[in-house]
């Protein structure tokens, strides 16, 4: 019988700070138990060493874990990479101030990710707002590897300010393949988006509504995003996959923190069709 | 038929002690009251042959209130798993106590075997001891079931419970059985009966959130969130993790220990954002977890009438009356 709670040990390769309080860690393996002494990540059934929606529970000695999406493209076996936004709290605060080598913990990948299957050939229209973006940029890594098989790709990013906006270079690299539409609720001089989660934004996106599905991730006025974009633009509810976040504390659906009405949303999710939680109790 | 003398159970147990530490339910003195609960058992121990629920639910045998996960030496640079935990036996568990074993024996195998709670599980030889009243259930090793005042019929369940019947103290003979006890002494009675429709709690309890709203206010007042019944049940087994170091940091701790989901953070995250705000939404998941959740997952409800959490709630909540109620209730909005 295995250890399940027992953690693997990474080192922090690169750690690039996103906003003022969100910082990018990249990690990669190092010796752990003798069975995961591989420095490589494994590959699972679909050849990826993640799929895009699942999530780690990252930690440090003494401190303690802290679920975190992952952002990486899962193609990439040599490292894994999260964005940490400094809450204050014990675990985020921590791995603030860490630097570059310095060691920490995982386990996982946890979770269902999004139905690559399912998305394959259609239009796919995906919103995420301020920190909710890691669970879309995996998926994002995973569709612009296989870019032939989607249909039109288009993401719709909103934060509160231009500032807040997290992964620009990523972002920079996404527009070659796929439309990227930036949003912001508080612009600055500079800023040439559009403002706030809004009813306009249809207009720039084309899709078969008959052949497209959506993919959400981002805080409770993603909600705004359902009924102003998402659904006039045709797409059932069905189709719609949302990434919920709750607490976690054991990751594989036991300790109960994370449970949503009859759902985990570490074991049954996060990635859920969006009519599975809709009407669930919380 | 194979049978033990009740006045020879001692006598056997203390030859069994030789081999293992053995637990069985004796009387104590708690807080000025008299209370069962599961202790060691030693040559001198007066066993409590009929406990009602004990304090303490035997959960604690396999999930205990703390455990450590592992210790990471910094010095050393090398994670130390806990030792693995020695043979021991647990006497006397009652009906109620062996069928809540069983499920949480279910639980804990999904998705995936809980490690340390099957590591205590498989080192765990289960003796159960039924009154008259009670049926035969599965879920440990061996069965004591009290046939008349002065003797019990044996029932072996598994290869462990083989070994321990090859004793002297235990007899192949015939026996007059005085048929079934008296049922005064049945915990929640009218719960143990709504328990064998699971699917019609499962119903009632998630109908009564949207439409007898007024049940939980009246819960969510009446509650007090200190979730003790959590603590008690014997299928309650919500945990967290905490991380500990030493004072001079040389190594961290990280240990599990028991939570319970009516407690005001239980669903709160890094940041604030908290799921369930009020006592009413946590205390009425709860329920939710026990008869809805459960019954979903495991079509059975998470709940043997034990009726350890009604005697110790704090608020004197009758748990019975108020499932009755909603059931009650949510039968007549269907007529």
């Amino acid at each position: 019988m295995e250890n399940i709670y027992l953690p693997r040990r990474a080192k922090i390769t690169k750690i690039e700070r996103q906003s003022p309080d969100v910082k990018l860690f990249r990690f990669q393996k190092i010796g752990g138990p003798a069975n995961y002494g591989a420095s490589k990540f494994a590959k699972n059934k679909n050849g990826l060493i993640f799929n895009p929606g699942q999530f780690i529970l990252a930690g440090i000695w003494g401190y303690g874990e802290a679920p975190f999406g992952l952002l990486s493209s899962p193609y990439k076996n040599s490292y894994l990479e999260i964005s940490v936004r400094n809450t204050g709290g014990n675990v985020t605060h921590a791995l603030h101030r860490l630097q570059k080598g310095d060691e920490i913990t995982f386990r996982g990948p946890y979770g269902v990710g999004f139905p690559l299957d399912f998305l394959k050939s259609k239009d796919l229209v995906m919103v995420a707002g301020g920190y909710g973006i890691p669970p879309i940029a995996g998926l994002i890594e995973y569709i612009i590897k296989n870019r032939k098989n989607f249909g039109r790709i288009y993401l719709i990013y909103g934060a509160k300010t231009p500032q807040d906006l997290l992964l620009k270079s990523k972002i920079n690299e996404w527009q070659k393949q796929i439309k990227v539409i930036l949003t912001v609720d508080n612009p600055d001089a500079e800023w040439k988006g559009a403002v706030g989660m809004v009813s306009e934004l249809v207009k720039n996106i084309e899709i078969d509504a008959n052949n497209a599905c959506a993919a959400m991730c981002g805080p409770g006025p993603m909600m705004t995003a359902l009924e102003k974009i998402l659904r006039p633009l045709g797409i059932s509810d069905r189709r719609i996959f949302v990434s919920l976040e709750r607490k976690m504390q054991c990751g594989i659906g036991k300790c109960q923190h994370c449970a949503t009405g009859n759902k985990y949303v570490c074991a049954d999710g996060p990635i859920f069709y969006f009519d599975q939680i809709d009407k669930n109790w919380d | 038929m194979l049978i033990i003398e009740k006045q020879n159970i001692s006598e056997w147990l203390d030859g069994l002690t030789k081999k293992m530490p053995v637990f069985a339910p004796v009387r104590r003195e708690i807080n000025g009251a008299e209370e069962s609960v599961f202790g060691e058992f030693k040559p001198e121990t007066k066993i409590d042959f009929d406990y009602l629920p004990t304090v303490r639910s035997i959960k604690e045998f396999f999930l205990p209130e703390k455990e450590n996960i592992f210790v990471f030496d910094k010095r050393k640079n090398k994670i130390a798993e806990s030792p693995a935990p020695k043979k021991f036996a647990l006497f006397g568990l009652n009906g109620r106590d062996i069928e809540a074993l069983a499920q949480l024996d279910e639980i804990m195998a999904k998705p995936d075997q809980d490690f340390f709670y099957f590591q205590k599980r498989s080192a765990a030889t289960i003796i159960g001891l039924l009154r008259e009243s009670e049926k035969t259930v599965s879920g440990c090793d061996l069965i004591l079931s009290k046939i008349n005042q002065g003797q019990y019929e044996i029932i072996v369940l598994t290869e462990k419970g083989r070994k321990l019947v090859k004793n002297k103290l235990f007899k192949n003979e015939p026996a007059i059985i005085t048929s079934g006890g008296s049922k005064s002494d049945e915990i929640m009675p009218q719960l143990s009966e709504l328990l064998k429709d699971p699917e019609l709690l499962a119903d009632s309890v998630k109908w009564s959130w949207r439409q007898d709203y007024a049940i939980w206010e009246e819960l969510g007042n009446l509650c007090l969130g200190c979730g003790i019944c959590t603590y008690i049940c014997p299928l309650c087994y919500c945990f967290s993790s905490e991380d500990s170091v030493g004072l001079d940091n040389n190594q961290c701790i990280r240990a599990r220990q028991w939570d319970a989901c009516t407690l005001p953070r239980f669903a709160q995250i890094s940041g604030g954002c908290n799921f369930h705000k009020t006592i009413k939404e946590r205390y009425y998941n709860w329920y939710y977890h026990k008869f809805v959740r459960a019954y979903e997952e495991y079509g059975k409800s998470q709940c043997v009438a034990c009726g350890r959490c009604q005697k110790y709630c704090p608020a004197k909540i009758d748990i019975e009356k108020y499932l009755i109620r909603i059931v009650e209730n949510y039968k007549k909005s269907r007529q």
